[in-house]
């Protein structure tokens, strides 16, 4: 039976802004791993000046920037705040890493106690804190294993979701409670960057998976060569976590 | 005076053992002495700072070249850009009673360090090379790195040469002339713009007035370009010194160095660029590609500024020899050619000047973690590693280094064939895996790229290899016949 045509629409929002950690290799890790297997694949780099239709897309990625872009991102999320909701709710998956996870929230406190509104799409905080939480991290997650990857950021953030994974070695969400991320329907927030997704194969799978299915579409995916990809993984983690 | 005896004695015993001592004999004195570099700054007449992302050290190199014709300057070399490399360089030039010699200096000085020491020297002139994202761990954002030499000028009196290409330096620039202190812009010539094709970083792509969106005609590279602000009118000036590039020549246009026909005949200039300014010097350049292209135009500027004419700076730089890893070659077999990188602009740069050499090549990348070269490796993946397998050309990848499996896999998602990658994470191992596949493949150079802790090591396993009478031209013949 001939495998159906499958066509993936994948929306980087805002790259001009949000592009502080190299959010490009997790477009490039899910642009391949999908071209390796057949899927088509296309991704929108949606700049704030362009339209945005969520219902054109099976997956959105948000990234984080500095302080002044995010506020300029913020304004521009909160004004679309209904249609985030519903679509949301209706399983759109979302990976919002570093600055975008923090925007998913109700606020951002900045260091001199203004309050940065956020999407309102979780009941999440994040608040400025006296330190930059900084450094090489790994945590494992009950759905896609050991995620590897750095954070940088002064950000604390707390919720009441589920986490993407518990700390084995790093910071996480706030550097107390040993929870890294949140994971709410097909929503991924997390501080990891490195970038993600390259290290990281079975959560970049994972997440194609979700957006397959989100699409409609079938969702089994071919195994990869993914020698480099472990080799990377287990380097990091016998250099960088456990020595 | 302990502290300078101290530093002095470090200086000399490393001086014995073959080494430089760029930064620890400084090390040292200052721990003995948190106050050395007042002490010895004071006794400097005058003193130059060199600041900016990339391009430092070359444009630190250039200047001192120049500078160095008219009388002995304390400069510091290879990088050793914080505190205590400036402290090693003045101990060098400090006798055994403390007393400076050399009353001149120039300095490479890093971004956050600018603020901690404008007070203590008496800076005449600042160069701003450039801002791009560079270690970002190490200053948390990129506005960091602007308000750090903002807080360092507004310390002295000193005058601005500056890049007018870059839309953060130039809120420097504007700044500066509100202030009243002189200032020179420098700038690229248009020819050089490139339409914005790929999907590139820009650091500085949003207006610091206003927060929009610049505009821009083109990119020379990274966010350097042609950029205006629709909204509030910030834009980019005229340059004061205005270079283009011919072949291995700088074309410059500076309001110092007038030709005879242009006093006569002032608006027969063309300052829209149509190739015949009548007040522009040509001045052949010792480094190569347009990034150091731009470094010479910085220092330049600052030249004319300081009335050197176009014959002197081509005779300081007639014996130039390019700075550590600034496209050092090294007669190893086959030969190998060696670059720092640090950042995506700065890696983009140098890949363009490398793929843009005739040949197919080996390209080996060492990439380290330690805190200068940035604990946070995410910087591989805004670098253009895709021009490697576009461009083509590259008939293997070495990677090597504390995160060489990170750079394996960051080629092969760039769209390199997995089977040309070799991942050797030991640096000899690495760089002798390079150069082997270089001699298998018939004689093939290799480019080296590496980052800041590694490319010392690289450039001593480099040296070793060098060959008395290395010819790769016929190490290529001997292979062919032998095969
Ligand atoms: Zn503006």
């Amino acid at each position: 039976m001939p495998t159906p045509r499958r066509r993936l629409f994948i929306a980087h929002l805002y790259p001009d802004l949000l592009n502080l950690y190299a959010d490009r290799g997790n477009i490039q890790t899910l642009r391949r791993r999908c071209e390796w297997r057949g899927i088509e694949v296309e991704v929108a780099a949606v700049s704030l000046t362009d339209e945005l239709q969520l219902g054109d897309y099976h997956l959105v990625l948000l990234g984080g920037g500095s302080d002044r872009e995010q506020e300029i991102v913020a304004e521009a999320l909160r004004r679309r705040r209904a249609e985030w909701r519903a679509a949301v709710n209706d399983g759109l998956p979302v990976l919002a890493v570093c600055g975008g996870y923090q925007l998913l929230g109700s606020y951002y406190q900045l260091r001199d106690g203004r309050q940065v509104e956020g999407l309102g799409l979780l009941d999440l905080v994040t608040q400025a804190g006296p330190t930059r939480l900084i450094g090489n991290i790994a945590i494992d997650s009950p759905e896609a294993g050991r995620i590897v990857g750095f954070e940088n950021h002064s950000g604390r953030t707390r919720h009441h979701h589920q986490p993407l994974g518990r700390v084995i070695a790093g910071h996480g969400n706030n550097g107390e409670d040993g929870w890294e991320g949140v994971r709410y329907l097909n929503v991924f927030g997390t501080y990891i960057h490195g970038p993600l997704l390259p290290k990281n194969p079975r959560l970049a799978d994972l997440l194609l998976h979700t957006a397959l299915r989100y699409a409609g579409l079938p969702d089994h995916l071919d195994p990869l060569d993914d020698r480099l990809e472990w080799a990377a993984h287990e380097a990091f983690v016998a250099r960088r976590i456990e020595s | 005076m302990l502290a300078i005896w101290i530093g002095k004695l470090a200086l000399w015993t490393l001086r014995l053992l073959g080494r430089k001592g760029t930064s620890l004999p400084g090390q040292l004195a200052l721990r003995l002495n948190p106050r050395i570099l007042e002490a010895l700054g004071r006794q400097l007449t005058s003193c130059i700072v060199v600041t900016g992302t990339n391009g430092k050290t070359t444009t630190t190199a250039l200047l001192a070249a120049v500078l160095r014709v008219r009388g002995p300057v304390v400069v510091n070399t290879d990088g050793a850009n914080l505190q205590q490399g400036l402290v090693s360089a003045l101990l060098v030039h400090t006798d055994w009673f403390g007393r400076l010699r050399t009353k001149t200096a120039l300095f490479e000085v890093d971004e956050a360090t600018l603020p901690r020491v404008a007070a203590v020297l008496p800076i005449r002139w600042v160069v701003v090379t450039n801002l791009f994202r560079d270690q970002l761990d190490r200053y948390g954002e990129l506005d960091l790195a602007l308000a750090k030499i903002r807080d360092g000028l507004q310390q002295t009196d000193a005058g601005l040469v500056w890049n007018a290409d870059d839309p953060l330096v130039c809120r420097l620039g504007a700044e500066t002339r509100r202030q009243g202190k002189p200032q020179v812009s420098f700038g690229l010539h248009p020819d050089h713009l490139q339409p914005p094709w790929r999907d590139l970083v820009r650091d500085g792509a949003f207006c610091l007035a206003c927060g929009n969106r610049l505009q821009y005609d083109g990119f020379f590279y990274g966010q350097l370009g042609v950029y205006r602000c629709c909204h509030c009118g910030f834009a980019r000036p005229d340059p004061d010194v205005v270079g283009r590039l011919e072949s291995a020549s700088l074309i410059v246009q500076s309001r110092h160095w007038p030709s005879p026909a242009a006093h006569g005949n002032r608006l027969a200039a063309d300052p829209a660029g149509a190739g015949t300014f009548a007040d522009q010097a040509s001045i052949a350049l010792p480094v190569r590609g347009l990034y150091n292209a731009y470094n010479a135009l910085a220092a330049i500027s600052l030249l004319a500024e300081l009335g050197f004419q176009p014959d002197e700076i081509q005779a300081g730089w007639a014996s130039f020899q390019p700075p550590l890893g600034r496209m050092q070659v090294f007669a190893t077999r086959p030969t190998s050619v060696l670059n720092l990188v640090k950042n995506p602009a700065g890696c983009d740069s140098v890949l363009r000047a490398i793929l843009a050499e005739p040949g197919d090549k080996v390209l080996c990348v060492a990439i380290n973690d330690q805190a200068a070269d940035g604990r946070d490796v995410s910087w591989l993946w805004d670098a253009d590693f895709e021009l490697v397998a576009d461009l083509g050309g590259v008939a293997r990848c070495v990677t090597t280094g504390m995160r060489a499996e990170d750079m394996a896999l960051r080629l092969k998602y760039a769209g390199y064939p997995p089977g040309h990658i070799e991942c050797v994470p030991d640096l000899a191992a690495g760089v002798a895996q390079a150069l082997a596949a270089g001699w298998s493949l018939g004689g093939l150079s290799v480019y080296v790229l590496a980052t800041y802790t590694a490319l010392h090591p690289v450039a001593q396993l480099l040296a070793e290899r060098v060959v008395a009478d290395a010819d790769p031209t016929q190490a290529a013949v001997h292979r062919a016949s032998v095969s």
